[in-house]
């Protein structure tokens, strides 16, 4: 059984103007989008600024309403659930997130940080919390003394692990990463997302990762979801989408990601030139008149295109 | 348990708190650079500490006992500032009422605190309908005529004495605060570490105070030491129109009232002018304090 399925979901936030400030129409943030995701699986989500990435995972853990659809984790759906059990589900879906800088509480230290989510959820002594910490601490590779600093005393890079920490207090089935790399420095990156796919085994994860970043993308995940403007326009395995992408917008995506090699640098300006007329010449394959993408049409057993 | 390492507590927070300097410490650091904020300092403590202690040596008895055979007498060395129209001491009656309106001024400046505190906390944090109720409910009070309401409460009130004095003073003196709370709340939320506590499961009430309340503690603390200065103003502001403190309590207000009669203010100015000095001397200085914390709040401000 999957471990969550999404269908469907919806996000709508209104747009609300004109006299007693009436909605007068909707932003379609998130417009029905439907994905599974398998135990132990990493899923991307990709797709330019302001897609809906963000606002899905948002979804997913409740942090905002959907206004459609259904998020069924465990067979049960996360948006019909009530209050009290919703808060039960609080331990098996967490989320680690964008901006390290803003996600850490700079008035507390990194016990009270990562000792909160056990705080709320486990009786335990001072004693037993502090031993759960420090065996925290050093999971993430953070040296013992640290609990006791400051999140400003840190690096990015560091700041982002002791956010991992805090999300892995609880033993989580599912993750959100909502871009975990995008802030920190290039460098850095290859050693928090390593480091990411490392306690996927340990802890048996499962990762619902959103990225801009192709690269990271194929790096990390198993099966990947492209999204354009709220909706998905194809759906597949990484391999094939890097190696037989079939959306014009997919292949644009692709061809965007820099080539190293110069000697193929001019093949790579001929590619995206033929892409680009494959664009404006079969337009009305890929949105229909009100430039909106159709619904997702299986061409294989995993792979999904959004086409006529 | 083989990774964990056993650390001296002590000494780790002792070097962390070298390098990472409290607000308190920043606050020290502030005043002992800025001279006036000083003298400020040094000057209300002794005012403060003699007020308090006044009443060890002044025999508060004799201070209400009426003499008719010592009125308005004029400075002397058995009375330091002389004596009013019932022969009583007017330094004695300086010092007591200096700590009765400096007492109300503190107690109504916490209350409106707290209350405010909560209240723009609750509204920026919820945001939406709660935060629109709640901010409707606050314009309506802000429009309220407040010293006409306050004058009315007094009148009415059945059994009137300094605690009901302080309770009709805070009810208008909260609003201010809960708007300036809110407006700060309502940006604070949208940080990702209040989203990520909600993803933890932390209460609301608990993010709310425990979360959000110390990033915006300096803030508080800067406003509630400038509205000190305004609330002692308020109480003896009213007092001086009559409407202040019961009869009987002395306060700086009563003192300054003695002030409405001309042939006072020309003749006998030791029983109104010291308390007037000692109003403006008190505020100035807490203003003066004030600023000071205001600076060290923020960085870009600060002389130290
Ligand atoms: N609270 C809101 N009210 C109205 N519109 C919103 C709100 N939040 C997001 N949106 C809109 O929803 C769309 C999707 O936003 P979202 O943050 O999910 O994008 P994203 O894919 O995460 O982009 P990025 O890669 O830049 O993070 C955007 O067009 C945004 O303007
Ligand atoms: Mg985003």
């Amino acid at each position: 059984m999957s471990l969550l399925t999404v269908n469907d979901l919806k996000v709508h936030y209104p747009i609300r103007g004109g006299f007693f400030r009436r909605v007068v129409d909707h932003v379609r943030a998130v417009d029905g989008i439907s994905f599974e995701l398998q135990p132990g699986e990493t899923y991307g989500l990709v797709g330019e600024s302001g897609c809906g990435k963000t606002t899905s995972g948002r979804a997913i853990i409740g942090l905002n309403k959907s206004t459609g659809g259904e998020m069924l984790f465990e067979g049960k759906d996360l948006a019909k659930m009530g209050r009290a059990e919703r808060y039960k589900h609080t331990k098996d879906i967490q989320m680690i997130f964008q901006d390290p800088y803003s996600s850490l509480n700079g008035r507390k230290n990194v016990l009270n940080i990562i000792a909160e989510p056990l705080r709320n959820f486990e009786r335990l002594s001072p004693k037993e919390e502090l031993l759960r910490v420090q065996e925290l601490v050093a999971r993430v590779g953070l040296s013992p003394e640290s609990i006791y600093k400051y999140p400003h005393q840190f690096s990015g890079g560091q700041r982002q692990r002791i956010g991992i920490a805090r999300a892995l207090a609880l033993n989580p089935k599912l993750i959100i990463a909502d871009e975990p790399v995008s802030a920190l420095d290039v460098s850095v990156q290859a050693q928090v997302l390593n480091f990411m796919q490392e306690i996927q085994k340990d802890f048996n994860l499962t990762y619902l990762f959103i990225s801009h970043d192709l690269g990271i993308i194929q790096h990390m995940c198993d099966r990947i979801g492209i999204m354009y403007r709220g909706r998905f326009v194809e759906e597949g395995t990484a391999d094939e989408i890097y190696n037989n992408p079939q959306h014009v917008y997919t292949k644009r995506l692709i061809a965007a990601i820099p080539e190293m090699n110069p000697e193929k640098r001019f093949e790579k300006m001929h590619l995206r030139q033929s892409i680009n007329e494959e664009y404006q010449t079969g337009y009305n394959n890929y949105f229909d008149k009100d430039g909106r993408m159709f619904d997702l049409k299986k061409i294989s057993e995993s792979h999904s295109v959004a086409m006529q | 348990m083989k990774n964990t390492v056993t650390i001296n507590e002590k000494d780790l927070i002792a070097r962390e708190k070298l390098n990472n300097p409290s607000f308190a410490k920043t606050i020290w650091r502030e005043i002992i650079h800025d001279k006036m904020a000083i003298i400020s300092l040094i000057l209300l403590i002794i005012i403060l500490a003699t007020a308090y202690l006044s009443p060890l040596f002044i025999d508060q008895v004799a201070l209400k006992r009426v003499n008719f055979l010592n009125t308005w007498k004029a400075p002397s060395a058995a009375n330091w500032l002389g004596t009013d129209d019932g022969g009583r001491d007017v330094f004695g009656q300086l010092m007591i009422g200096a700590r009765n309106s400096f007492t109300i001024g503190i107690a109504v400046t916490l209350i409106a605190g707290v209350v405010g505190l909560s209240y723009g906390l609750i509204s920026g944090f919820y945001g939406g309908h709660v935060d629109n109720v709640m901010m409707r409910f606050l314009e309506f009070m802000m429009v309220l005529p407040t010293t006409m309401f306050i004058i009315v409460l007094v009148t009415i009130i059945p059994n009137y004495n300094v605690v009901s004095f302080i309770l009709i003073l805070s009810i208008f003196a909260w609003l201010g605060k809960a708007r300036l709370i809110r407006s700060r709340a309502l940006q604070e939320r949208e940080l990702d570490y209040i989203n990520a506590s909600k993803t933890l499961g932390t209460p609301s009430w608990k993010i709310m105070f425990f979360e959000m309340f110390p990033n915006l503690s300096s803030l508080v603390i800067v406003n509630m030491t400038l509205t000190l200065a305004g609330n002692i103003g308020i109480e003896t502001g009213l007092t001086f129109l009559g409407y202040g403190l019961p009869a009987g309590t002395p306060s700086l207000g009563t003192l300054v009232a003695f002030a409405r009669n001309p042939d006072i203010v020309q003749n006998k100015w030791w029983v109104w002018l010291p308390a007037a000095l000692l109003i403006l001397v008190m505020m100035l200085c807490i203003n003066y304090v004030g600023q000071a914390i205001k600076r060290a709040s923020d960085a870009r401000q600060r002389l130290a």
